[in-house]
């Protein structure tokens, strides 16, 4: 009978003492979290399952419809600003010009439509933080109540212009109001187009109001 | 654990009376905005007032009908009118049952369309308003309120409710918004 006792070799293991001792580690990730390495583009993470890809659709699309917006609003705000027509004969009491200055209703179409636009350039930022967090409340609110004032601004500025111009192309016979359409065409024509952009700018402002709205539902 | 719980439960308790509250403010904004829009299409369309004198070829008489602008006012109104009286029945609904999404952005979406008609309604009456106050002389259009004071009277008050209504619209849209981000 020998009395060797027997060696037995226990290759090592990467094992911590505390997994050795069939304990789970100190610090588990938390059930959920996204493995560090599969970030994707820009960092950023991917929410599976929490409606974040659909929000970013409409947060990309929201964007859009705020470029085109944008230039409606500069179109209206440059055509109006810039009609000036001198009708090239004149007699001594009359003077056959005539510009948006004259109007205070068009002096109010350009103010509003130039507030609009400065808007829309410093919305634009909010909108692209938004793209990237489309789950930031706070940034969406603000966005949703400014552009629900805008679509109040624009649409008062688009709907006295216009009717200062039906009243330009109609005149009104009851209170001795004639048309001076018929003898300023290019200022007609060039104010009615300024109207229908800023309807455009309105329409826009008002869709960007419902994207909002959606993007604001909790799922 | 269960503490936790215990306070979640107290937390959704409190977010859904909070939404309940909110429901309840925009039932009764809804209401003040009726009798706002009601009493401005009112007033504008009772508009009537005829002068004294009169000769062959000029009438001395001025109603609302004379303008195309006051008609759509007084048109454009009373659809917003009808319209809040129809969306009564969905805040109603949104009072009991606050979990509605769909319907909020429904509700919205209606919302936003008619402030937008209100507000034109109401920015293009205020131009031909400020028209017939002031005049103009450059394209001489003369100021018709220095004679018709009673017509002009009227038509300038008529603006105040609407104006209202689209204040009132305003809060509305925003109050569905927040509650709308809110579970």
């Amino acid at each position: 009978m020998s009395t060797d006792s027997t060696r037995i070799d226990v290759a090592e293991t990467e094992m911590t003492s505390r997994e050795a001792k069939g304990k789970a580690p100190l610090l588990a990730d938390p059930p959920g979290q996204v493995d560090r390495k599969s970030r994707g583009f820009m960092g950023l993470r991917r929410h599976a399952g929490r409606g974040g890809g659909y929000k970013r659709g409409i947060a990309i699309f929201d964007f859009v419809v705020r470029l085109c917006t944008l230039v409606a609003a500069i179109a209206a705000t440059a055509t109006m600003a810039t009609t000036d027509e001198t009708l090239p004969f004149f007699t001594q009491f009359f003077q056959f010009q005539a510009s948006y200055d004259d109007l205070p209703a068009f002096q109010f179409f350009v103010v509003a439509m130039a507030i609009a636009c400065v808007y829309l350039g410093l919305s634009i930022p909010l909108s692209i933080v938004s793209i990237i967090r489309p789950h930031a409340v706070a940034a969406r609110m603000l966005l949703i109540f400014f552009d629900l004032g805008m679509v109040v601004l624009t649409t008062a500025a688009a709907s006295s212009a216009a009717a200062i111009v039906y009243l330009a192309h109609v005149g009104n016979s009851n209170a001795n109001w004639l048309s001076i359409c018929q003898q300023f065409n290019n200022f007609c024509q060039r104010t009615s187009g300024a109207v229908v952009a800023a309807f455009l700018a309105m329409l826009g402002f008002m869709f960007l109001v419902v994207l909002s709205a959606v993007i604001l539902k909790k799922p | 654990m269960k503490g936790a719980m215990e306070l979640g439960a107290a937390a959704a308790v409190v977010k859904g009376g909070m939404n309940r509250g909110l429901a309840i403010f925009d039932f009764i904004l809804r209401l003040v905005a009726i009798v706002a829009t009601l009493a401005s299409a009112i007033a504008m369309g009772t508009t009537d007032e005829t002068l004294p004198f009169f000769t062959q070829f000029i009438q001395f008489r001025a109603e609302y009908e004379d303008f195309p602008t006051f008609t759509f006012f007084v048109v454009a109104n009373s659809v917003v009118c009808v319209y809040l009286v129809l969306s009564l029945a969905l805040s109603i609904f949104h009072i009991i049952r606050s979990h509605a999404h769909i319907s909020r952005i429904i509700l919205i979406f209606f919302d936003t369309a008619m402030l937008g008609l209100l507000t034109a309604a109401a920015s293009a009456a205020a131009a031909i308003v400020y028209l017939a106050h002031k005049g103009n002389t450059r394209a001489n259009w003369f100021a018709i309120c220095q004679q018709f004071n009673s017509f002009c009277q009227r038509i300038s008050g008529s603006l105040i409710g609407s104006f209202g209504g689209i204040l009132i619209l305003i809060l509305l849209i925003f109050l569905s918004a927040v509650a709308l981000s809110r579970r």
